[in-house]
């Protein structure tokens, strides 16, 4: 016999950085606790819960969104990709590498979600102006870099996938 | 031109690829077997006496192990108090309420949802008292005492509360007569200046996991700036032996800047482990809490009173300083003595005079903040220059070289030698170097302004740091320190200094996190001391292992010690060249079976007139004088009153740079930081005390759209004590930015705002007041 709380369970589907995972979840659970709690991916960051800093930022099917501001059941048939998932077999990942580069981390707690914004970004726009960077991750809030290095090691991991 | 190859180089940070991987570990990543997940019942008065407290009904609640009142827990511990310097703070109220958010019960639970469904089944019963919440009130007002007796209070040699008041610290400094100096001024300068209330926001919220132990020792894991200050502030509470307490640092800390120094937000976490023991808990506060439950810059008002010579020269200054503490005083009383001795700011007074109190108030606690009473002082000293510059018709930049310290020179407050002063260099190059942006003639309304500030900061002395450097049998290095990396970089100084001195590649050294049962003595990483103290430590620790390879090379190679030289981590005879060895080989032939070298390093930085009698120094302790001034270009809108930040530029004297590009770092974060203190940062209480914007949708900090252009200079003037002469940065870069920023308003429109932040209404009003 199912518990109350089992029956209100469902299984979802999802891809998590190319992986395949099932999970049987309630339905009020977040997107980021599933990341952090269940799948063990504790990159992703919990800054606020309420989609203001940024810090829990992945993305969906491509799109930047705030982990905590999603449901977990509305990922159900979706692709997720989490810091984790952007290096390949621990070879580093352009942005990550211009983020090293040009010492765009000091505390790190905003690093993982301003990365992925910047990759939703440059997926999208190959080219950016220095205002569309700014707009891109207007949504990270970062409170020890000033940004200034973070938008241009974006600027230049853009040129580099431009192969610039 | 010095010869380092690791020190003064921009080298990568050592903790750069955790954290663009995102494997970096933060308090809320640690996974302990059995964890429990703590929640605070606070109070929703800022001034009421507790009647009852009952907790049966969240006790009933499915998934809760446990639940804590403050009673308990503090007639089971003796009525324990906590706070350095004064303890007037109790881990959770129990017979009142100070403030808005005060802990009075916590939850356990066995998740954080049942937990948070839990503290709402507590239900508590207060009767009212007045509260007092605008500091002249409170510091007036004797018969709202917020604590009624606090004499009773035990504390520090040194900090005078004062009894039967809301004064819990107050300090009076007077050198030379001020009122002489006045009537010998040509014209003498009154104004008020208010700095607001602000709040650190870092990124990561404060966390905690606790856990009581059956042999009777407590074991913390933690995202804090002071493990051995937190150990110490628990263990004196509880009348427990400090080496009982254990603070792991979590690997990092997520954004400090003096917010995650004491742990005072999370002491609610001691209670509930004790109840539960022996289970771990952890305590992760949420935004709201954030803003509500840790503690908060000073809001100040303070009344400068100058008196100046025609030329420029200043005579005398006194000086009224009002800081609004909150409910306890945590580290108010220390922040007042550096806003009271910094707030004749860097110039030669002959006269001066000052006194400065720390009020308490029925608000949420403030504490330490980047800069630490500096910045509010220091708004107000700077604005008041230019206000002087402007009545005598002399140029802000000349004023300041006029006036400043040099050299040699006794501070009449602090009444220490001022060393390794950078600042005519700082002031001279902010002010040439800043080239104005082109102007749009056809925009009408938007005028523009130029401005600028200097400023000056001591770290912390009498202070020390100690440091074990391991050598592994094939050459890689781990460094144990219990200064703590925040974001600073310091991690990445520390192992560039080992490797200079042990001349080994960057990569092989690492740098474990602070864990007091591990890493050596350092008291806190505050003060922008770290580079300085631990460093030192550091380095001396790492000079004592090339002396115990020497030893053992000497014998190898059979040479005399004196005679060896280390380089690429080989030993050699340095008059001929003709012997050799390196570090692998030594140890390999020395030890066959494996073995490590151990380094021991400790440095301790006096006081001069506080230096116990036994001690024998080769000179006079200097103190860590840190300098910095800065330019900026505005534009303000006079039909919006809307003021834009063009550009900064920084400079600072960092005594000799470890690594420009974490500094440069540290400045564009810290001047864009400030930036958001001036401009728009401001915690609002209503009448209450309650702080009414605790969401970061109300409380805006700087995004990337706010920032100006902002460019650094770092001006090295080496500090005969620091290591390779290097001094601390994170505090200077956020000192003048307010002043120069009101400065450059004032440059363009001609209005003064005195009180922060400078927001598009009062430019409006003040626009409209000029006009009449």
């Amino acid at each position: 016999m199912f518990t109350l709380g089992e029956f209100m369970k469902h299984l979802i589907k999802l891809k998590i950085n190319e992986k395949n995972y099932e999970f049987r979840i309630e339905p009020n659970i977040l997107l980021l606790d599933l990341i952090r709690e269940q799948a063990g991916l504790t990159g992703t960051k919990r800054g606020c819960d309420t989609g203001e800093c940024g810090a829990c930022t992945v993305l969906i099917n491509g799109v930047p969104v705030n982990s905590c501001l999603v449901l977990a059941i509305e990922t159900d048939g979706k692709e997720i990709t989490t810091i984790e998932g952007l290096s390949n077999n621990g070879k580093i990942y352009s942005i990550q590498e211009a983020f090293v580069e040009e010492g765009a981390v000091q505390c790190g707690f905003c690093t993982p979600g301003m990365i992925l914004s910047s990759k939703a970004l440059l997926d999208n726009n190959p080219n950016p102006t220095e205002e569309e960077i700014k707009k891109a991750i207007a949504g990270n809030l970062c409170r020890c870099t000033g940004y200034s290095k973070i938008i241009k090691a974006i600027m230049s991991a853009a040129r580099k996938m431009r192969g610039e | 031109m010095d010869t380092y190859s690791k020190v003064g180089k921009s080298i990568k940070r050592i903790d750069i690829y955790e954290k663009v991987f995102g494997t970096a570990k933060y308090v809320d990543d640690i996974k302990i077997e059995g964890l429990l997940y703590g929640k605070i019942k606070r109070s929703s008065y800022s001034h009421a006496r507790i009647i009852h407290i009952d907790t049966s009904r969240a006790e009933k609640l499915k998934g809760v192990i446990a639940v804590v009142a403050g009673k308990e827990f503090a007639e089971n511990f003796d009525d324990p108090l906590f706070g350095n310097p004064l303890s007037d703070q109790p881990f959770l109220a129990s017979k009142k309420v100070r403030y808005i958010g005060e802990p009075i019960a916590v939850v356990a639970a066995v998740s954080q949802e049942i937990a948070e469904e839990a503290i709402e089944l507590i239900k508590v019963d207060y009767e009212q008292i007045t509260p007092s919440i605008n500091i002249k009130d409170s510091l007036r007002n004797e018969t709202t005492l917020i604590h009624e007796n606090l004499n009773n209070y035990k504390c520090l040699p040194g900090f005078h509360p004062i009894n039967k008041s809301n004064i819990c610290h107050h300090i009076s400094i007077e050198n030379g007569n001020t009122e002489q100096g006045f009537q010998e001024s040509d014209l003498v300068f009154e104004d008020v200046f208010t700095h607001q209330s602000t709040q650190h926001v870092p990124i990561e919220c404060h966390g905690a996991i606790a856990q009581f132990n059956p042999n009777g020792n407590i074991q913390l894991w933690t995202s804090d700036q002071a493990p051995y200050g937190v150990r110490k502030l628990i263990a004196d509470a509880l009348k427990m032996p400090e080496s009982k307490v254990r603070i792991t640092n979590a690997t990092y800390v997520g954004g400090g800047f003096g917010g995650k120094l004491n742990l005072s937000g999370l002491m609610a976490i001691i209670p509930i482990a004790w109840k539960i023991r022996y289970r771990p808990v952890k305590i992760l506060l949420n935004r709201e809490e954030e803003f509500i439950g840790v503690t908060r810059r000073h809001g100040s008002i303070v009344k400068l009173k100058t008196g100046v010579k025609n030329d420029g020269t200043i005579l005398s200054r006194s000086a009224e300083v009002l800081l609004d503490t909150g409910a306890y005083a945590d580290l108010g009383p220390t922040v007042l003595i550096k806003a009271a001795f910094g707030c004749i700011g860097p110039y030669k007074v002959p006269n001066i005079k000052v006194d400065a109190s720390c009020v308490y108030t029925n608000k949420s606690i403030a504490s330490a903040y980047r800069g630490y009473g500096v910045p509010q002082v220091c708004w107000a000293y700077e604005s008041q220059m230019d206000i002087i510059a402007n009545k005598l018709g002399i140029d802000p930049l000349e004023i300041r070289l006029k006036n400043i310290v040099e050299e040699g020179y006794i501070t009449p407050t602090e009444k220490q030698k001022v060393h390794a002063v950078g600042l005519g260099e700082c002031l001279t190059k902010v002010s040439e170097k800043l080239s104005r942006k082109k102007i749009d003639k056809n925009i009408k309304n938007k005028k523009r302004g130029f401005g600028i500030a200097c400023s000056y900061k001591t770290s912390k002395t009498p202070s020390g740091a100690s440091a074990f450097i391991k050598l592994n049998f094939d050459g890689g290095v781990d460094i144990f320190v219990s200064s703590v990396e925040i974001g600073q970089g310091l991690n990445t100084v520390l192992a560039q200094i080992a490797a200079e001195e042990l001349t080994t590649p960057f990569d092989n050294i690492r740098v474990l996190s602070a864990d007091t049962e591990i890493t050596p003595f350092f008291p806190a990483t505050t003060a922008s001391r770290s580079t300085f103290f631990a460093g030192n430590a550091v380095r001396m620790a790492a000079k004592d292992i090339v002396e115990q390879l020497f030893k053992l090379a000497s014998e190898i190679l059979n040479i005399k010690k004196e005679a060896l030289a280390l380089k690429n981590g080989a030993i050699f005879n340095k008059d001929s060249f003709d012997k050799k060895i390196t570090i692998t080989d030594l140890l390999e032939q020395t030890y066959p079976g494996g073995n490590s070298i151990l380094g021991r390093g400790t440095y301790y930085h006096y006081k001069e007139g506080n230096i116990p009698s036994h001690i024998k120094l080769e000179s006079p302790p200097l103190l860590v004088w840190m300098y910095g001034a800065q330019s900026v270009e505005v534009e303000v809108d006079t039909e919006t009153g809307r003021i834009t930040i063009l550009q900064v530029l920084a400079a600072s004297d960092v005594g000799k740079s470890i690594n420009p590009i974490s500094c440069e770092g540290q400045t564009e974060g810290g001047v864009l930081q400030a930036i958001g203190n001036t401009l728009y940062e401001e915690l609002i209480y209503d009448e209450k005390g309650k702080i009414m914007n605790t969401s970061l949708l109300d409380y805006k900090i700087p995004s990337a759209l706010d920032m100006p252009e902002i460019n650094s200079i770092l001006v090295e003037n080496p500090h005969k004590e620091g290591p390779y002469g290097a001094k601390g940065l994170g505090e200077t870069v956020v000192l003048p930015t307010a002043a120069a920023i009101g400065n450059a308003l004032y440059d363009a429109i001609g209005v003064r705002i005195k009180d922060l932040p400078i927001t598009p209404d009062k430019i409006l009003r003040a626009l409209k007041e000029k006009k009449k």
